[in-house]
């Protein structure tokens, strides 16, 4: 009877661990194919996984993050500005499940900094002025949680970047915030496996095309 | 036994994992298109696909027994069906999503009415676009004046609808009444609105037919929406040729204070443009906004918002009536306040309140005369909203206003002219959406007017049908009452109220980057104040016995997207109109009445320069005058109207401060526009009647401002 039970507990061990093991290997796999994404029905496709995977995983709040990340990449390379609001809607609605889970997680404050963005450029003039202060109100709430998280240095470099010298932008203006958001990728580590880890490419390349043009 | 159990268990999990069913099939739309990019999946697991271009799916699951397949796609209704995986190995699917609600975008009752708005999507004119828009000079009504059913009428400034008298339109803030919504006006000298745009998050504009929430107004209701909550700290400092501005925003967790003040005097502006006024005193002005927002509970809003004004101006006017150059000195103070609190009530109820009082003083020095007015408006609005269900929403409330007025004479003697009248309304509105397609309104208003002593009650009808995803047809009619302009009631307070009725027909086409919109309608006027002769004293010179109409066309196209980075509408009017009412003999076109009238806005942001440039280009063909030296009335036309304007804002740093230098040139290209005319009121030794022409007190305005965000 000891032997039957242990043997029912070792395999229900194993089942649990299946399925630990099941979302390991589907979010590693899904993220893997998210950051070589380059076409809308791409990162449609990883979106859709991601969507999966949450719809089990309640508890989780990445795979929302990552649900909410692909809707955000789509809706940068959409061109009909009515369908670019939808997406961002569906991103919105997938970090707004992902805050429920955890309020106090930097990372998803610096993805809804990252997602106003998009908002602003369907209509700069009118949605800059309502949207620009609340992108830097959650940018600073995930500096505030976490003042390592290389992702906000890095959005706030690349906005100083695209922003008219006379607001304060431009390469020269950037250049010191994407050094600093350098330095933040190179000590940063991931909480976990699957936490988010991107950016440091990116940022190195601008940095190095901005190193450039101002040898120039 | 044992291990015979567990290789059968194990048996069992492999024997699932290679016993895959194969699911696959189309998802397509109800028009068959395929829907590319739907997630198809099982639920609570992590088999599923994404439909290909071609809206096909494929994949394979290891699950047995009966679950829930579920199809989503953004902007569609999700789809579900229970599968028995046990049933078959290979399972081919046809689904056809259904648009979800949201995306069928519901009718909305909008005969007559504009929207500006900085909240909703899809509105025809932003707060931005009024705030720069040239030929406006930052004045909302200036650019309401670039929407169809509004007329150019250069020597006055106010807003003109569809054949009516610039009195005809009542302005609301927050939905409550502001009695004199433009600054005090020298004689044939435009004026304009008392607040800044930048006050507002919104505007509705409705030229006819309006809601029964809206009472005394002929014509129209403008109804400015005040800013929420602001979340911001910020401050601003704007120096302009004309004056200076500052303002402050402070804000709290639940509240915000917004502080703003300026001093406006066009001493400097004259200089810089030529006048065609003589003036003794430069206009000039002090003003002072205060704006209090307070969130209460989960859904409440207390705003308060008050403002108070001061301007002076004096100038030389050649009055040709009576041939004497007279010097007129003009003095206004105003005060406003205004206070509403509205909350929902649960789930189905809301409240809407709110508290106005407006104060105004003029004193006119005309030689050695006087004529000092004040007037007193106070107003208590009770209004409540009830979602009955899903389809049926009913609206109804009541106000009260008491306004008094008094006017002093000093003029070859001393005379009085008082007056008050308590007015007391009530309505109550039923909206009820047929279908997601067909809406109707119906709505009656009933108005007590104690100076007048009448009573009026009035229907209020509207329909609104949607023709297609983006397009919709309405319909709108009602009767409306306002009571004679003060004017006429300091003489003869026995008249009755004015009366109009309103047809209206609207046919709108709209996206987000794009809108187009005629409007056709038919407007009766009856009980027009009528008098023998202009400020005839005894009141029974006065009576109702004017009557006129209206018809008309009214066009709009606006289009965000077709040329790059640009924006730009056009408007156009044409419009048939005829009065017998004040002095007039016979019925007449007013003189404020032109058939055509056209506006062109054109925006565009350079962004190599950091400039945003606006021109407005308008047009309005000749207005009628009468001439004494020709037999007849109404027997002379002005030559058309013509203006081109432009405005640069240019983007910049200033002490290292975020910074905008504004530019607005009026009348760029100088044309030499005349309103009408002026006649002696005896002729010369000559025997002719001799005249002068009404124009801008300029030719061409210039003016620059620069602000710096601190």
């Amino acid at each position: 009877m000891k032997t039957l039970s242990l043997t029912l507990v070792s395999l229900l061990a194993s089942i649990i661990g299946i399925s630990n093991e099941a979302y390991q290997k589907a979010m590693t796999e899904s993220i893997e194919k998210l950051f070589q994404a380059t076409t809308i029905p791409e990162y449609v496709e990883i979106a859709n996984q991601f969507e999966r995977i949450s719809n089990i995983e309640k508890a989780e709040w990445l795979p929302m993050y990552y649900a909410s990340y692909s809707y955000i990449m789509i809706s940068f390379q959409e061109p009909d500005n009515a369908k670019k609001d939808r997406f961002l809607d569906q991103a919105q609605k997938y970090l707004d499940q992902a805050m429920a889970i955890d309020a106090n997680e930097s990372e998803l404050h610096m993805l809804q900094g990252f997602l106003y963005p998009s908002r602003i450029t369907i209509d700069p003039m009118n949605r800059g002025m309502e949207l620009m202060p609340e992108m830097n109100k959650s940018l600073d709430k995930a500096l505030e949680l976490n003042p390592d998280n290389p992702r906000v240095y890095f959005l706030r470099a690349t906005m100083t970047f695209h922003m008219p010298e006379a607001y304060g932008g431009g390469a020269a203006n950037a250049l010191p915030l994407y050094q600093a958001a350098d330095e933040k990728f190179r000590i940063f580590k991931p909480k976990t496996e699957l936490s988010p880890n991107w950016g440091k490419e990116a940022n190195e390349a601008e940095l190095k095309k901005i190193q450039e043009v101002m040898q120039k | 036994m044992r291990t015979i159990f567990i290789i059968l268990v194990f048996f069992l999990i492999q024997a699932s994992i290679f016993a895959q069913v194969q699911v696959s099939g189309k998802v397509t739309d109800s028009r068959n298109a395929p829907l590319p990019g739907t997630n198809v999946f099982l639920k609570d697991s992590y088999d599923g696909a994404t439909a290909d271009s071609l809206g096909h799916f494929s994949f394979k699951t290891g699950l047995k027994g009966i679950r829930q397949l579920s199809a989503t796609f953004i902007g569609y209704k999700p789809f579900l069906l229970n599968l028995d995986l046990d049933s078959a190995r290979t399972m081919v699917l046809n689904i056809v999503l259904d648009e979800s609600d949201a995306q069928i975008s519901e009718v909305v009752i909008n005969a007559g009415a504009f929207e500006a708005s900085d909240k909703k999507k899809a509105v025809i004119l932003k707060m931005f676009d009024v705030a720069t828009t040239p030929s406006a000079q930052g004045d909302i009504f200036g650019a309401l004046c670039t929407l169809p059913g509004v007329q150019k009428v250069g020597e006055d400034g106010r807003v003109f609808v569809r054949g009516g008298e610039s009195y005809e339109t009542q302005s609301f803030l927050d939905g409550m009444l502001v009695s004199t919504p433009y600054l005090s006006k020298m004689p044939d000298m435009p004026t304009r609105g008392r607040f800044s745009p930048l006050l507002f998050s919104g505007t509705l504009f409705s030229t006819g037919a309006y809601s029964a929430e809206f009472g005394q107004a002929l014509s129209s209701i403008v109804d400015m929406k005040t800013n929420s909550l602001e979340t911001e700290d910020k401050s601003s400092i704007s120096i302009m040729t004309v004056g200076a501005m500052a303002s402050t925003t402070k804000c709290w967790k639940n509240a915000s204070l917004s502080l703003s003040g300026d001093f406006l005097t066009s001493g400097l502006s004259n200089v810089i443009n030529k006048q065609q006024v003589d003036w003794t005193k430069s206009p000039a002005g002090v003003d002072g906004t205060l704006m209090y927002r307070q969130k209460t509970g989960k859904t409440g809003m207390f705003k308060v918002f008050g403002t108070l004004n001061h301007s002076s101006s004096g100038m030389i006017y050649p009055n040709t009536q009576t041939g004497i150059k007279q010097d007129i000195l003009l003095n206004s103070s105003n005060v406003y306040l205004n206070n509403t609190y509205n909350s929902m009530l649960g789930e189905k109820w809301m409240i809407k309140s709110g508290l106005a009082w407006n104060y105004d003083h003029q004193k006119f020095d005309l030689d050695k005369d006087r004529i000092g007015t004040n007037q007193k408006m106070f107003q208590v609005k009770l209004q409540f909203i009830h979602n009955i269900n899903e389809q049926t929403e009913l609206k109804f409330g009541a106000d009260w206003v008491n306004f008094s007025y008094e006017q002093n004479i000093r003029m070859g003697g001393n005379y009085r002219l008082p007056f008050t009248n308590n007015e007391l309304s009530g309505f109550a509105e039923l909206e009820y959406k047929l279908s997601k397609k067909f809406a109707t309104r119906l709505g009656a208003r009933i108005e007590n007017s104690s100076l007048l002593s009448e009573t009026t009650l009035v229907p209020r009808l509207s329909a609104a049908y949607k023709t297609g995803n983006h397009s919709q047809f309405s319909l709108a009619g009602g009767y409306f009452y306002q009571n004679p302009e003060n004017d006429y009631l300091k003489f003869a307070p026995q008249l009755k109220p004015e009366k109009a009725s309103h047809a209206v027909m609207t046919w709108q086409y709209q996206t987000e980057q794009k809108t187009f919109r005629v409007e056709g309608y038919l407007k009766k006027y009856a009980d027009l104040v009528k008098f023998s002769q202009p400020l005839a004293t005894n009141p029974l010179d006065y009576s109702n016995t004017g009557s006129g109409h209206a018809e008309g066309i009214d066009l709009f196209w606006r289009d965000k997207e077709s040329l790059n980075l640009s924006d730009y509408w056009i408007s156009y009017s044409w419009i048939n109109a005829r009065r017998n009412y004040k002095d007039y003999p016979v019925s007449a076109i007013p003189t404020y009445v032109s058939e055509h009238n056209l506006s062109v806005v054109y925006k565009r942001f350079f962004e190599p320069l950091r400039t945003y440039a606006s021109v407005t280009y308008s047009f309005a063909s000749s207005r009628p005058f009468h001439d004494p030296n020709f037999s007849g009335f109404m027997n002379a036309k002005t030559q058309p109207y013509n203006d081109i304007s432009l405005s640069l804002t240019y983007i910049m740093e200033m002490f290292g401060k975020q910074s905008v230098m504004h530019l607005m040139v009026n009348n760029i290209a100088g044309f030499d526009n005349v309103y009408g005319y002026n006649f002696s009121k005896t002729p010369n030794a000559a025997g002719k009647y001799e005249s002068t022409p009404i124009k801008s007190p300029f030719v061409r305005q210039i003016i620059l401002l620069v602000s710096i965000m601190l």
